[in-house]
């Protein structure tokens, strides 16, 4: 983000259509695309579960990366849309026979995407205060939501199940094909797909689509606009962007994708559990943890925050199934290290060593590391800002 | 040109994905399952010379002290067990994993650790219970909650040793009641946390409400609160009787010291985890003469031969203070013991076979550390006796006993929420 694009670079119709930069970069994207597609045949359920726990914190990164980083408005919020969106996955998904809870039979695919527009709405509907606050102000401001979530997640039982006992979602479908250890038995090369393998896949098709559309979101016009409102909003008006409708746009849009993380958070844990207290699963340190994902990523980065989200919602899963087979720190013993522990002074750390020597986040270092590779003289393109 | 390596990179990690996936190791992993020489079934965390118990503990988190202290009952117990012999020729061993209380680590380190286990004879924090439930029902395998709710019980593979924190609040009315100091159609407060632990013992107060014309006053806290005078302030103004907690340990001290400081002075009674021996050295001390606690395990320092002997043990063995925590630990693993011994006897012992066996055993005995256990009606509490303690500075552990083991008359009307 410290590269400004409002400068007119010239449309970029001089670009090759077939450079060979290009046929390397889809190599590689294939390359990584089959090798995440391999995983499960390879990886055991613990490290796939940990995998798909990575992959909630990246689409909801990528969120929160649009809003914060392209469009400039800090945001607390997170957890509550996550909050949001798992809720409404499971009341739109859940059997309509249940007298405890409110549920809509719908197809769990439609709930899906249902529940995204629900997230996106309610978003939209913090677009009134998210246009006339910035910078920390909005940051409090948002932090209430995270409140009024915990405090509707308590009184709604009908909804959320209740702090009591949570409620447990419905299982996802797709025309019929259920992602559990149900329905059709599948082998691929002697390796029984069951549940663990099937929300992997389900979970990678989401984070590649919220990938490609947070990508083309940034370098498109949309994008643009938001980078116009976050330099200078008198500018951005001078040039003729919305700078109210660009705004409530962000949020709506990085809402959606929270939305889409709660979703997959409620799937993953197979339960919504509203928090007993603020530090729980859609508490305030799940909004801490998505802001330090999008700062080590590097601010406004698609794939820096996907890496952002490797490392804080990775670390401490690596860390502890590591030290399980390994047989790292101690067996017994209060006082000792623990992975959990190390992984919070690391995490910690990161974000220290990331503002300190390198507020472009990793985005940056990563950007210098592909520039080694290239022969010519860098200009700015496109590239830079996403 | 320098975009060849990268090329070559790619097509390189290209070939090696594809050669990666064709020769997985993952294919044809089974448990290894079968009979042995004595015709004893055995399965997933069973070999024949060891049988492998979970433990998913918090060592790092904010029950860090219960988890270390439950954890080494269950060692203890292990260490005993085995010392006399262990089950059907095999010894028992324990695998310890630490979530911190989060439930995402959890339900990442459950799949690690659940092919090498029998069953969990430890499964600490209510969110873990909570996000570990789907994968407890689809692999069939008996696990024993730190946690005392009586919603849990919906699950048959759970195995709550002790009575349930709805339970204990009848039991704890009833002895107030007996011992007059609330009668029929009285006003009581209660303070819960909202969540797994308080909504549960509210629902024990509002059933003994109903059948006593009692007007229960709810009061809702989170569990981050600390101050709560102008709760009991609220209280007071309504004309309570007696207040009810299903609280931190924190809480209580403050309640304790508004009910003393605003003159209130009403029988304070709460369930088993509102009293922690920390609050004896806080400034609400003074003020806890009034608290009445109702349990079903007994404290560190209760004055039962079993529970004098592990304390020995405990001192023994370990240098870190003690707390309820210990007892506890012993007494689930002495119960693990007893079920052991029931599949063994039916020469099964696979998970089938131990949530077969869980529901034979019913009377499993822990030498008093908890009341006899009843595993044989699905959904209801094992057990309902309690004991009611009173604090007394002057005994170690800041406990002593007003009333033992009993059962209230309501209590044992009482349908739990998940009771056939």
């Amino acid at each position: 983000m410290e590269t400004t694009t409002l400068i007119p670079t010239g449309p970029p119709a001089t670009r090759p259509r077939r450079s060979p930069a290009r046929l390397v970069r889809a190599a590689a994207w294939i390359a990584l695309a089959v090798l995440l597609a391999a995983l499960p045949l390879y990886i055991d359920t613990a490290w796939l579960k940990a995998g798909q726990y990575m992959m909630i914190g990246a689409v909801g990164a990528i969120g929160l990366t649009l809003l914060t980083g392209q469009a400039g408005q800090l945001s607390l919020a997170h957890a509550f849309f996550l909050l949001v969106g798992a809720t409404a996955y499971t009341v739109l998904a859940g059997p309509t026979d249940e007298e405890r809870v409110i549920g809509l039979g719908l197809d769990p695919g439609l709930a899906l995407m249902g529940a995204v527009l629900i997230s996106a709405l309610v978003g939209l509907a913090f677009a009134p205060v998210a246009g006339r606050l910035r910078g920390i102000y909005l940051g409090v401001a948002s932090l209430s939501l995270v409140f009024l979530g915990l405090y509707f997640g308590q009184s709604l039982d009908s909804l959320t199940g209740g702090t009591s006992t949570g409620r447990t979602p419905a299982t996802f479908e797709l025309f019929g094909f259920p992602f559990s250890n149900g329905g059709p038995e599948i082998e691929v090369l002697g390796v029984p797909i069951r549940q663990a393998e099937r929300i992997w896949y389900l979970f990678l098709v989401l984070t590649a689509i919220a990938f490609v559309l947070a990508r083309g979101a940034v370098r498109g016009r949309v994008g643009r606009s938001w980078r116009a409102v976050r330099d200078n909003e008198a500018a951005a008006t001078a040039m003729g962007v919305g700078v109210a409708r660009a705004k409530a746009g962000a949020f709506a849009v990085s809402s959606a994708f929270a939305g889409l993380a709660g979703v997959m958070t409620v799937l993953w844990f197979d339960i919504l559990k509203p928090d007993e207290s603020e530090y729980g699963t859609y508490g305030i340190n799940v909004s801490i943890a998505f802001l330090a994902m999008v700062i080590i990523g590097g601010l406004g980065s698609v794939p820096g925050a996907v890496v952002g989200a490797l490392i804080v919602n990775g670390l401490p899963q690596a860390l502890t199934l590591f030290s399980g087979d390994l047989g790292w720190f101690g067996e017994t013993g209060g006082g000792g290290l623990t992975p959990i522990l190390v992984s919070s002074f690391i995490y910690g750390a990161a974000i220290v060593v990331v503002v300190l020597f390198e507020p472009g986040g990793l985005a940056a270092i990563g950007r210098r590391l592909t520039g080694l590779f290239r022969a010519r003289p860098r200009e700015i393109t496109r590239e830079e800002t996403s | 040109m320098t975009r060849n390596p990268l090329r070559t990179t790619a097509a390189v990690t290209l070939a090696a994905a594809l050669a990666l996936s064709a020769c997985s190791t993952k294919a044809g992993s089974s448990g290894a399952s079968g009979s042995d020489s004595a015709g004893v079934k055995s399965g997933v965390g069973v070999t024949d010379a060891e049988i492998t118990l979970g433990v998913m503990t918090d060592k790092t988190g904010v029950f860090k002290n219960l988890g270390l202290g439950i954890t080494q009952g269950n060692e203890l117990w292990a260490k005993d067990f085995n010392a006399e012999g262990g089950v059907c020729g095999r010894k028992v061993k324990l695998e310890t994993v630490d979530h911190g209380y989060k439930a995402d680590t959890a339900k990442t380190l459950y799949p690690q650790i659940e092919p090498k286990v029998l069953g969990f004879v430890q499964l600490l924090g209510s969110p873990v219970v909570a996000a570990l439930k789907q994968n407890v029902l689809s692999d069939k395998v008996v696990v024993t909650p730190a946690s005392w709710s009586s919603e849990l019980l919906d699950n048959p593979y759970v195995m709550i040793v002790g009575t349930t924190y709805d339970v204990e609040m009848i039991d704890g009315l009833s002895y107030l009641q007996e011992q007059g100091m609330i009668a029929d159609g009285d006003k009581v407060g209660h303070i819960y946390i909202d969540g797994e632990y308080g909504k549960n013992g509210l629902r024990g107060s509002k059933h003994y409400a109903e059948q006593h014309k009692l007007d229960v006053k709810e009061v809702k806290v989170t569990s981050t609160d600390t101050d709560l005078t102008n709760i009991v302030t609220g209280l007071k103004g309504e004309g309570v009787k007696a207040i009810l907690l299903t609280t931190s340990p924190t809480q209580t001290g403050s309640v304790a010291a508004a009910n003393k400081a605003l003159g209130l002075n009403v029988p304070l009674m709460g369930n088993n985890p509102v009293f922690d021996p920390a609050l004896l050295s806080s400034p609400a001390a003074a003020a806890l003469d009034k608290l009445y606690l109702v349990a079903s395990g007994v404290p560190f320092s209760a004055d039962i031969p079993k529970a004098k002997e592990v304390a020995a043990k405990y001192k023994a063995a370990y240098k870190e203070p003690a707390n309820i925590g210990i007892p506890y630990g012993y007494a689930v693993g002495a119960v693990w013991g007893s079920v052991l011994k029931k599949a063994c006897e039916n020469k099964d012992l696979t998970r089938e076979g131990i949530a077969k066996a869980l529901t034979e055993t019913d009377s499993a005995s822990t030498d008093n550390l908890i009341a006899d256990l009843d595993f044989s009606k699905p959904g209801a509490p094992p057990t309902r006796k309690v004991y009611v303690a009173q604090i007394d500075p002057a005994a170690e552990g800041g406990l002593k006993y007003v009333k033992p083991l009993f059962q209230a008359p309501d209590a044992d009307k009482y349908q739990a929420p998940h009771q056939k």
